[in-house]
């Protein structure tokens, strides 16, 4: 079973160790990175720390304080604390406020930092440089940062970084973070961070965006503060880049009337096609591996328990959830190009009045997005949506968008009963279409469920929606790698843990009780026993025993199911020469309980780690009982309906 | 794109909003006729009044895309109708 506080599909989204964990000999200064979003903070924090946060071409990515530990050259460390991106301090949504707790000293167990490294991205600098003033309102030691300086150049933009220094007060650096320019003169600043220690404790600051106490309206502090920017910008020779040609073009394109959404719905079958075209050499090299790995083990085992163990238990399990590795990395890498190229932001515009009309808040869809990776980043995305209700029905809908684990799963059933013909050409298959089908009902549900919330339990009003449109650039080859690198990491580590795990469980539970030193039959075994008696539940949606034990299992995570799979069927009938997973399921399910099975999976909440994560981010039981219940009660009611039906 | 008749959004102004302006034409925010709490982020953003913005074009779905100050913003019509602006050159409050 998955640890039920680990958010284990997505690494670094959990909570971040502390340096108060640690003990005091090791009290170094902390160094916080701030900045607007999409600034580039992220990509600074993995250069100096050689940590590997998330980073895409879109304001939002980084929604909880990441902590790191910088080497300098002398071997001294800092903590860089990594921060959401905020453009200013009102703090209205949970990850600005996460931001304002870490600089203001109230998290617990994290003290108030001792520097700043204030990053902006220099294309747009003064906007961005609304923030400085706030900031430097805190009276401690602070670099600014212009990343992004390369574009700001080969645009025809300017600034002079020792003016704007001596009118802000403040050393100024220019960085390419993601080439990692600049890098340096961060660390110098770094070091002399490090010779002055830490900072004798203080007073909480405040942060707000306004002052108050001045008779001054809102609106005409910001006008004054942007008048003394533009005073300061004057002064420093700071000339605004041309827009990006790249950007102009490909907007003119992306978001064109007829094009824009005709792309949009091309990209989409796109992908579902690779996953079923591209994946398959893939596959196969795996599967070849995986079956010879499994030949030479019976080769070379002698007779025993423990070979039975290894090769009935583990490899059948493991191994038939081993071969999805390909799928899910063709998904990785369509997201990734999605997400570095800053093509998701248009997405998000092109799908923005749907979300109106069902009452999202535009801002919703980013983090809906994400959760085609895994539910929970996309939960703990959702705090850049401001309005609490609106947060709500965001992260209740958010399983229902087809996570990464439910794709082995379709991919298994669609290829074992749904047979390959063309539809549209070579470029849609039945397959790839089966499978667009599911990710359309998931998102279609999702929609439903928002519009229900929004008029009965979570009523409020529509916001002024308004989202930044990044430039366009291209996604760094290293970049992307590591990313697929990392996933691979995250779903082998789940293949070797918990569906390693579960394997070994079901095998032994398929070995008792035992009489007269042989095993029992499947049937006659306490896994057998057990799930005949849950079988009568299951029995309506066509699914026999086998598949409800598949079901509970993968309770742990959803394609658990698949290594349950393996293994039942591997000890029901040891003669399947390779991993005939396929064979078998058609055995045990018609085409009406495949459909249901599918439907199920589309909406039942199988995740424990999702159920926790949605605990937390709502402070309590409430939204994630309602949500189980709600999604378990939606997945057997079309289940049933899809066996009756077919 | 249809002109809004913008009178009826406000009535005492006589300003064109942004979504009578033509794609490409820059003009100055004079003011947000939204409440504070909704106005706050957009000025975060450098939305405010003062600023010269240009709607390079519109969404697929008819929603303004401004460019200020080098940012590309995605706006709903809703908030484009409540933002008031000035063509340079026209004299005025």
């Amino acid at each position: 079973m998955a640890p039920l506080s680990d958010p284990s599909c997505h690494p670094g989204a959990g909570d971040v160790a502390l340096p108060a964990d640690r003990p005091n000999a090791e009290i170094t200064p902390i160094v916080a990175l701030v900045g607007p979003p999409n600034s580039g903070k992220s990509t600074l924090f993995n250069q100096l720390t050689g940590l590997r946060q998330k980073v895409a071409n879109y304001p939002g990515v980084t929604v909880e304080k990441h902590i790191g530990t910088a080497r300098l050259p002398d071997h001294r460390a800092l903590q860089l604390v990594d921060l959401p991106g905020t453009n200013g301090f009102a703090a209205r949504s949970m990850d600005e406020r996460v931001t304002r707790d870490v600089l203001e000293g109230r998290v617990r167990g994290l003290r108030a930092p001792d520097a700043l490294v204030l990053i902006v991205d220099s294309t747009r600098l003064e906007t961005q440089l609304m923030l400085v003033e706030p900031t430097l309102k805190l009276g401690i030691p602070t670099l600014l940062v212009l990343n992004m300086a390369d574009e700001l150049e080969q645009r025809g933009g300017a600034v002079r970084d020792d003016d704007l220094a001596e009118q802000l007060g403040v050393n100024v650096v220019r960085t390419n973070a993601r080439a990692g320019d600049g890098l340096d003169q961060i660390r110098d600043f770094l070091i002399g961070v490090a010779d002055r220690g830490l900072l004798p404790p203080r007073p909480g600051p405040a942060l707000s965006n306004i002052v108050t106490g001045t008779p001054l309206p809102m609106v005409d502090q910001f006008t004054e503060r942007r008048r003394r920017i533009q005073e300061i910008g004057r002064a420093a020779g700071f000339v605004l880049p041309r827009g990006s040609q790249l950007t102009e073009q490909l907007d003119g394109l992306f978001l064109h009337r007829i094009w824009g959404p005709l792309i949009f719905l091309a990209v989409v079958v796109l992908v579902f096609q690779s996953i079923f075209t591209w994946a398959v050499p893939l596959m196969d090299g795996v599967q070849i591996l995986v079956a010879g790995s499994g030949a030479w083990m019976a080769e070379w085992l002698p007779e025993s328990w423990i070979r039975a163990l290894l090769i009935d238990g583990v490899w059948a399990g493991v191994g038939s959830v081993v071969v999805f590795l390909p799928q899910i990395l063709v998904l990785f890498l369509f997201l990734g190009l999605l997400e570095d190229s800053g093509y998701m932001a248009r997405a998000a515009v092109i799908a923005d009045r749907t979300m109106y009309r069902v009452g999202l808040q535009g801002r919703a869809f980013l983090p809906l997005l994400s959760g085609y990776a895994c539910a929970i980043p996309a939960i703990l995305a959702a705090r850049t949506v401001e309005d609490e209700r609106d947060r709500l029905a965001t992260i209740f809908v958010t399983p229902f968008m087809t996570c990464s684990a439910r794709l082995p799963v379709y991919a298994l059933l669609i290829a074992a009963f749904i047979p390959e013909r063309q539809l549209v050409g070579p470029f849609l298959g039945t397959r790839a279409a089966t499978l667009l089908g599911l990710y359309i009902l998931g998102a279609l549900t999702a929609i439903a469920t928002a519009a229900l919330l929004r008029r009965t339990l979570l009523r409020g009003q529509r916001d002024s929606f308004f989202m930044e449109l990044p430039p366009y650039r291209i996604p760094s080859v290293r970049s992307i790698a590591l990313r697929l690198y990392d996933r691979s990491r995250i779903f082998l580590r789940r293949a070797g843990t918990i569906i390693l795990a579960v394997a070994i469980v079901l095998w032994f539970l398929t070995q008792v009780p035992q009489s007269g030193g042989a095993p029992p039959s499947i049937d006659d075994s306490f896994i057998g026993q057990m799930g005949q008696m849950i079988e009568p539940v299951l029995r309506p949606l066509g699914f026999d025993w086998t598949i409800g034990v598949g079901l509970i299992s993968a309770l742990a995570a959803r394609e658990v199911i698949i290594g349950t799979m393996g293994t039942l069927y591997r000890v029901e009938d040891p003669t399947q020469g390779s991993l005939q997973l396929q064979d078998a399921l058609r055995s045990h399910l018609d085409l009406g309980a495949a459909v249901g099975l599918l439907v199920f999976f589309a909406f039942a909440l199988q995740c424990m780690s999702t159920v926790a994560v949605m605990r937390r981010e709502t402070a309590g039981w409430k939204w994630p009982i309602l949500q189980f219940s709600y999604m378990l009660t939606l997945a057997y009611g079309f289940a049933f309906f899809a066996n009756w039906l077919i | 794109m249809r002109p809004i008749q913008s009178a009826s959004h406000d009535p005492t102004a006589t300003e064109p909003h942004l979504v009578d302006i033509r794609l490409r034409e820059v003009v100055e925010l004079v003011r947000i006729n939204l409440p504070t709490d909704q106005m706050e982020p957009l000025l975060e953003r450098g939305l405010l009044p003062g600023c010269q913005l240009c709607q390079v074009r519109q969404s697929p779905s008819g929603d303004p895309i401004v460019m200020v100050d080098g940012t590309l913003l995605a706006i709903r019509r809703e908030v484009a109708r409540c933002l008031c602006v000035r063509r340079p050159g026209s004299n005025g409050a």
